[in-house]
């Protein structure tokens, strides 16, 4: 029989250990499951999970692996070798006719509209995401912006996204597909093509056509760093117009050749560097393989080029966009030159890769600020502006009224109030 | 195997959407969650100012003028000033303005496609690119049919945000543009897949408002989906915009907008407990008052002007196998919209991976129309890249053109213009 006191010792003994136990396990418990019930580990594990997976699924898309390439995609890319010789495609005779004969043939589709030379507009991109998601918005803030502009000036769009030609990828892509474009619609008198990066910044302004009924191509540069200095920057292929004619087929045929991807390109942007001021040793990309055409075959092609620059048919960017609050205030649309630039053009900022050449911060500003700047001029005929031009949010810049018309017709760039040229009927055709 | 009948039937739809939609909207369901992944960071430093990688949008954009007009609370919400008049103003335009007409050819009238985003990049890192080729496939689809795009990326009206921005923006377009006959509303994430298919404007004449749905599902059951605004007709008259001052009132947002919801989640046959969006208050207002509009409004149901996704994108290959375009219907629809998905979105109503693969599918499933114009296709609905399905030869104006697709007759111009 054990005494009392040591019982009543030993049931507090038991008592302290089973306490101290307890504890322990308290301890334990919530360091591995936290203060939270025990379900909530369940679902963090379920989230992780759909992170993980929607990851997964994101960098697919982004990546430039594609269903379809062959299992082998290891192997080498096969390219064309210097012996090869490369074509845009079977030679074409006699387009000038053929294309007269169509649109005789064809008095539905003919190549003007209301006194005006039906114009395509083509632009593009590659058909996977930037490699980082802002390319991809200022790509959509682009194309708005040539929607914009495109109806107001009754001009088609074409947005391509595929590679018609793996030999031509890159920059050079533009030339397969301008070719095609000239070939399947007759009934277009002018394509004009305009990079991604490249915004509209007067919505007023139109090209001249009228200037250019004894040229095939316009395009934005400067003679004298063309002739004279052989500058690799003396002309701008980020924006510019090609009629549709055999002399385009067979520019666009001599233009080409350098541009296969592989040790073709590569040589020739050896020449290129070798032959043209201040190019930097890389393969060829089409504007400078133009320009070196145009110089060598100066006779062949240049009485049929136009080399503008009256107006900023490609206007670089740097130099533009800090003075747009000047502009705003001291001119108005419809000049499209230093002025009030018609095309803003970001060469050199690359958004849709990894690395431009510019600090990445000036050039979204930049483009922000351009893409507002245009977007004023298409809602103030809706009565509304940006809130400063880095602004996404819009104010009201005239009251709603039940009379829209009145005010309409004080700013409808289509329809000039000293009405003239743009009401169509009286201008006589070319 | 299941028939025609069985894709065009209310039903079949019907099931499907309940399940879906109220299923996402109960309390508790894991959302799925779109985060940006980290990009590796190979070359650069943090701090490298030309890489893109590394740099916070948001930091760039500022705000100036300002404080924003704060709506007055005492006044009722209102569109803008009453117009009364507004056929006989437009009209009187169109009279004074004989270069802009209202109908392009008879039978073929003016209209303008509208469309639009938020201002400000995606949550979603795909997202922007999404919305690109959406609207890539939209301007394919108007170039050929001879219809305008509008792409809206501001908000006109802050008390009207989210789905209800487009009343005060179709009210303004429709003012603005009075040479416009039609109003053509389409959501961003819904797609074209169908570019032959033009559509039945006679049908249309003697009414102003053409939506897809089922006369019975809004009417007699007022169910909540038994139409929808994601794509839709507005004729340019007075009875718009009256139908417009009629709609709006369950818009503006916060209370009044919550209230709304609970009106129409106790109203309507099948919709779940959220703020009045402006589909459920059509469906209402139509089922309330179908004296007043029902004779102008035609439910459409006889092609897929609105197709659900989920029960179209798995029969592309059939289709292809057993049709051809034109038909906009269920056999080849002409539209496919992604309903729920919200790829600009961080949460969507279904898996990121369904979601963006099947609008990859839907996207080249309507590009391929495109491409073979100039002979070209995909090479398989899932993928980037294009192959040749037609050889070029010397005689370009020869090629063949099978669907029609290059000189379309609903592009043709009046023959006298051309002589002007």
């Amino acid at each position: 029989m054990i005494p009392r006191g040591r019982q009543i010792h030993k049931t507090f003994n038991n008592i302290k250990i089973t306490i101290l136990c307890g504890f322990v396990t308290i301890l334990v418990l919530r360091g591995t499951i936290g203060i939270g019930n025990l379900s909530s580990s369940e679902a963090d594990a379920v989230n992780q999970n759909l992170i993980e997976e929607t990851n997964r699924v994101l960098a697919e898309i982004r990546s430039d692996k594609d269903p379809d390439d062959p299992a082998d995609s290891t192997d080498e890319p096969q390219f064309l070798s210097l012996n090869d010789t490369y074509t845009l495609g079977p030679k074409i005779v006699g387009w000038d006719q053929q294309r007269k004969v169509w649109l005789s043939q064809n008095p539905e589709f003919p190549s003007s509209v209301n006194g005006k030379p039906r114009i395509l507009l083509l632009t593009g991109s590659p058909p996977n995401p930037c490699d980082n998601p802002i390319g991809d918005h200022y790509l959509l803030k682009a194309v708005k912006n040539k929607i914009d502009y495109c109806r107001i000036h009754g001009i088609e769009i074409v947005y391509n996204m595929a590679h018609l030609d793996k030999e031509l990828a890159g920059y050079w892509a533009k030339l397969p597909m301008i070719r095609r474009l000239m070939l399947s619609h007759p009934e277009v008198e002018w394509i004009w093509w305009m990079d991604s990066d490249a915004m509209f910044t007067d919505m007023v302004f139109e090209v001249p056509l009228s200037k250019y009924s004894n040229h095939n191509l316009v395009i934005h540069g400067y003679p004298d760093l063309l002739f004279e200095q052989k500058s690799w920057i003396a002309l701008n292929t980020g924006s510019f117009l090609f009629r549709n004619c055999q002399w385009s087929l067979d520019l666009l045929d001599t233009w080409a050749p350098m541009g296969p991807k592989g040790p073709i390109r590569e040589e020739a942007g050896k020449v290129l560097t070798a032959n043209l001021k201040g190019r930097p040793a890389f393969e060829a990309d089409d504007q400078s393989a133009l320009i070196y055409l145009l110089l060598s075959q100066k006779e062949k092609w240049m009485d049929k080029v136009y080399v503008e620059n009256q107006y900023y048919l490609h206007g670089y960017w740097l130099g533009l966009v800090e003075r747009y609050e000047e502009m705003i205030e001291k001119y108005h649309p419809g000049l499209g030159d230093e002025r009030w630039p018609f095309v803003t053009h970001f060469v050199g900022c690359k958004p849709c890769g990894s690395y431009g050449d510019y600090p990445v911060e000036q050039c979204l500003k930049s483009m922000e600020r351009a893409f507002n700047f245009a977007d004023n001029q298409v809602l103030k005929f809706y009565g509304f502006g940006h809130r400063g031009l880095l602004s996404p949010k819009i104010k009201r810049i005239a009251n709603e009224t039940a009379t829209p018309l009145e005010y309409m017709d004080q700013v409808d760039i289509r329809r000039p109030v000293h009405g003239d040229e743009s009401s169509g009927s009286s201008e006589t055709k070319s | 195997m299941l028939g025609a009948g069985k894709f065009g039937t209310p039903a079949q739809d019907l099931d499907d959407l309940t399940t879906h939609f109220y299923a996402a909207r109960k309390h508790g369901e894991p959302h799925r969650v779109l985060v940006e992944a980290q990009p590796e960071n190979e070359n650069g430093s943090e701090n490298d100012p030309k890489n893109y990688a590394t740099f916070d949008f948001n930091k760039i954009l500022k705000d100036e003028g300002g404080e924003e007009e704060k709506p007055d609370p005492n006044k009722p919400y209102t569109l803008g000033p009453k117009i009364s008049d507004w056929d006989e103003q437009r009209g009187e335009w169109l009279k004074r303005n004989p270069n802009f007409p209202n109908f392009i050819r008879e039978n073929k009238p003016r209209v303008l496609l509208v469309t639009g985003s938020s201002p400000k990049p995606c949550e979603n890192p795909v997202g922007d690119h999404y919305l690109l080729k959406s609207i890539k496939n939209k301007i394919d689809y108007c170039r050929l049919h001879g219809i305008e795009i509008f792409y809206n990326m501001a908000l006109l009206d802050a008390e009207m945000a989210g789905f209800w921005a487009k009343l005060p923006l179709i009210r303004k377009l429709l003012l603005s543009h009075p040479e416009v006959e039609f109003l053509w509303w389409m959501d961003s994430d819904a797609m074209f897949t169908d570019m032959a298919f033009e559509l039945p404007w006679e049908r249309y004449k003697d009414v102003n408002l053409v939506m897809h749905g089922w006369n019975e599902m809004v009417y007699d059951q007022k169910n909540w989906i038994g139409l929808n605004t994601g794509s839709f007709l507005l004729r340019n008259n007075q009875w718009a915009l009256d139908l417009l001052d009629a709609w709006a009132p369950m818009g503006p947002k916060g209370k009044i907008r919550d209230e709304a919801g609970k009106i129409l989640t106790r109203e309507l046959k099948g919709r779940p407990v959220f703020e009045a969006d402006d589909q459920s208050a059509m469906v209402y207002l139509l089922a309330t008052q179908r004296d007043t509009w029902g004779n102008k409004v035609y439910l459409e149901s006889g092609y897929y002007l609105h197709g659900y996704w989920g029960i179209l994108v798995d029969k592309y290959e059939e289709m292809i196998e057993n049709y051809h375009p034109g038909f906009g219907d269920h056999r080849w629809p002409l539209v496919t919209h992604f309903v729920g998905c919200k790829p600009c979105g961080k949460f969507g109503d279904y898996p990121v991976e369904k979601c963006l693969k099947q609008m990859d599918r839907a996207f080249n499933f309507g590009d391929n129309q495109v491409l073979q114009i100039y002979g070209f296709t995909h090479k398989s609905l899932a993928s980037r890249r294009v192959k040749r399905v037609r050889n070029e030869t010397g005689n370009p104006l020869e090629a063949k053109d099978d669907l029609g697709l290059m000189h379309p007759a609903f592009k043709a111009v009046k023959v006298d213009d051309s002589t002007m």
